[in-house]
């Protein structure tokens, strides 16, 4: 009976893995047994299926052409394919299997069995009461390019509908809300940038060589995404009950009766930029008094929202 | 072929080697465990490993694997003393999970920090690399936390999305939830008699009491994530370039593009008002193109809010 498959791929990583020199095709077929058809070509094919399938599953085989060697060779570097010196005390392990179990072991386990393979065995932990939902595997098309730190090249849309081309080098990745970031410099614009995945458009090329660029140390990456700061104000609103259980909740203080019977409530530290529209949301039930250039910024969009609602009116949203 | 046969995995016999040779005697169980698969497929895959090794004439060096009842020792192995290295893929998720876990979890689950640090350095990937927003637990979330260690009831001021008005509830806690960048709460709501899922953003007040919580959670709890039901209202918005962030708000069944980059969405929802407060939210950058009787709530909406501006 041929040999299963599996056996011979094990095998032949392990061959490549104890030479110390690369060997070329006519010493593996030598010195394994294997691809014995007689017919020379066949036996080639099958070889380089093998050879292709070990790289796809991740297995650094190098090829190498030494001086006076006729052919190829063939190795694997114990360097490039093992990993050593991850340390992991029994706390540590028992710590990642518990996240694995919060958020998937289907695609945990495996990484977490080759991190832990040299690690002591825990006692399991109790899970703690919280639960999180994150769809692990949304990033995998940048994985090679944020871990092995290379260049991508994509369209992308920006915000207000330019498309365009973008040459990056990936730094790493953000989730916000729901939608996932990539941030890197971009090699035509300086600086580092946040990219939304979903704005990229078709697929991203994922460019040779590895280690083509150094992360910079101390980066924040969220910093990049959620944008520079923006000077707070303090904002003073005039509520009725339901304006005054919002603004509560958000941490708003009564400072005394307003108007016909409302509260004036004085809200500290907002974003007139990034809770403008938390300010539109609970605008029906809580008005602004100060300052005024949020007044004026508020009553401005609230025009705009009523003529494009206007009965029989037109449906031309603005930006 | 049949479709339940086991399929052995190049990479995790690769990984089963060095793994096995640290643990001599495991069981085919906590091997099969660690692996997340079944023992037959383990079982398949240690008897192919009996047959590798260094190939070589005459046979070669093979491994020796020695099955015992239900436990496993594997000797002569040492070319795969160590583990492969993680693919990308697998560097980057698990980088992920440790990252989330550990904002989320972090003061339950101490060693998650230093693992997070050991894992970085090893799998060459800078700190920091993997970065989740939106994922710190809030003041409400410890204090429910803390209320389910304790095994006590919680009170807390609630607006649900239909709700016009806050109300008081109280709640025997189950478990805390982060679900697409906000917090929920699952627990036992009294006035419902029922369980319930509760957004934390909406609640207030949030307060420990000293009842005892007496309805233990159900293996399964409920995702938190809405299903659009048979009496939800059918809804087309064009969403202006600003407003694209609308549609992370809700879940949409169509979207399409037009040339300008305006998006028009069809939705359906069971909150009319809270979706007309979305839209003013947009601030111009959203209209209702239908029904009208929504369009009609946006617009008094608006009107009522510049009533109280002037």
């Amino acid at each position: 009976m041929a040999m299963p498959v599996v056996e011979r791929l094990v095998n032949l990583t392990i061959a490549l893995l104890e030479t110390r020199r690369p060997l070329t095709f006519d010493e593996l077929r030598r010195r394994t047994g294997y691809y014995p058809q007689p017919d020379p070509a066949s036996a080639r094919r099958m070889f380089e299926r093998d050879k292709e399938s070990l790289r796809a599953l991740g297995i650094p085989i190098e090829t190498r052409q030494d001086f006076g060697m006729e052919d190829p060779g063939y190795l694997i570097d114990r360097r490039s394919y093992e990993l050593r010196d991850v340390d992991l005390d029994g706390d540590e392990v028992a710590a990642l299997a518990l996240a694995v179990d919060m958020l998937g072991r289907e695609v945990g386990a495996l990484p977490l069995a080759k991190v832990a393979a040299r690690a002591p065995d825990p006692l399991p932990l109790e899970a703690p009461p919280t639960r999180i939902d994150l769809p692990v595997t949304d990033v995998d098309s940048f994985a090679p390019a944020i871990v092995e730190r290379r260049v991508v090249r994509f369209a992308y849309r920006t915000a207000d509908g330019r498309t365009g081309v973008r040459t990056v080098e990936p730094y790493g990745i953000v989730r916000r809300r729901r939608a996932w970031y990539l941030v890197g410099r971009d090699r035509d614009r300086e600086g580092p940038r946040g990219f939304r995945t979903d704005r990229m458009l078709g697929a991203i090329e994922v460019l040779d060589p590895p280690s083509a660029f150094v992360v910079p140390d101390d980066l924040d990456l969220g910093a990049v995404v959620s944008g520079p700061d923006v000077p707070t104000v303090d904002v003073v609103l005039e509520a009725g009950p339901e304006g005054h259980w919002a603004l509560s909740a958000r941490g708003g203080v009564d400072v005394g009766p307003g108007p016909d019977g409302t509260r004036r409530i004085r809200v500290e530290g907002v974003d007139p930029v990034r809770d403008r529209a938390w300010l539109l949301g609970v605008s029906p039930d809580a008005g602004v008094r100060e300052p005024e250039g949020v007044r004026d910024g508020l009553r401005a969009a609230l025009d705009r929202v009523v003529a494009l609602h206007a009965p029989g009116g037109t449906t031309a949203v603005v930006a | 072929m049949r479709a339940d046969r086991p399929q052995p995995d190049v990479v995790r016999m690769l990984t089963l080697v060095p793994w096995l040779l640290e643990r001599p005697g495991a069981s085919l169980e906590e091997t099969a465990a660690a692996f997340a698969t079944d023992v037959a497929t383990v079982r398949a895959e240690l008897e192919h490993l009996d047959f590798c090794g260094l190939p070589g004439l005459g046979g070669g060096d093979l491994f020796d694997v020695t099955i015992m009842g239900d436990h496993v020792t594997v000797r002569m192995a040492d070319e795969l003393r160590y583990p492969m290295r993680p693919t990308p893929h697998e560097a980057l998720r698990l980088l992920l999970i440790a990252t989330a876990a550990e904002q989320v979890a972090g003061p339950d689950v101490p060693a998650l920090a230093s693992a997070l640090t050991k894992l970085h350095r090893a799998l060459g990937v800078t700190p920091g690399a993997v970065t989740l927003l939106d994922a710190e637990p809030g003041d409400d979330v410890r204090v429910a936390r803390g209320a389910i260690a304790a095994g006590v009831r919680v009170r807390f001021s609630y607006r649900g999305r239909q709700d016009r008005e806050p109300a008081v509830r109280t709640v025997e806690p189950w478990a805390v939830e982060l679900s697409e960048g906000t917090w929920y709460l699952h627990g036992f709501d009294l006035g419902a008699a029922d369980g319930r899922v509760f957004r934390l953003d909406r609640a207030s007040g949030l307060e420990v009491t000293d009842e005892r919580s007496t309805t233990a959670a159900p293996e399964d709890l409920r995702s938190p994530v809405y299903e659009p039901g048979p009496d939800d209202l059918e809804v087309e918005l064009r969403l202006a370039p600003t407003a694209h962030w609308l549609i992370d708000a809700v879940r949409p069944d169509h979207v399409e593009e037009e040339a300008d980059g305006t998006l028009r969405v069809t939705l359906r929802t069971g909150s009319p008002e809270w979706l007309a407060r979305l839209v003013l939210m947009a601030g111009g950058g959203a209209g209702v193109v239908r029904p009208d009787a929504l369009r009609e709530r946006v617009r008094s909406r608006a009107q009522e809010a510049l009533d109280r501006l002037s």
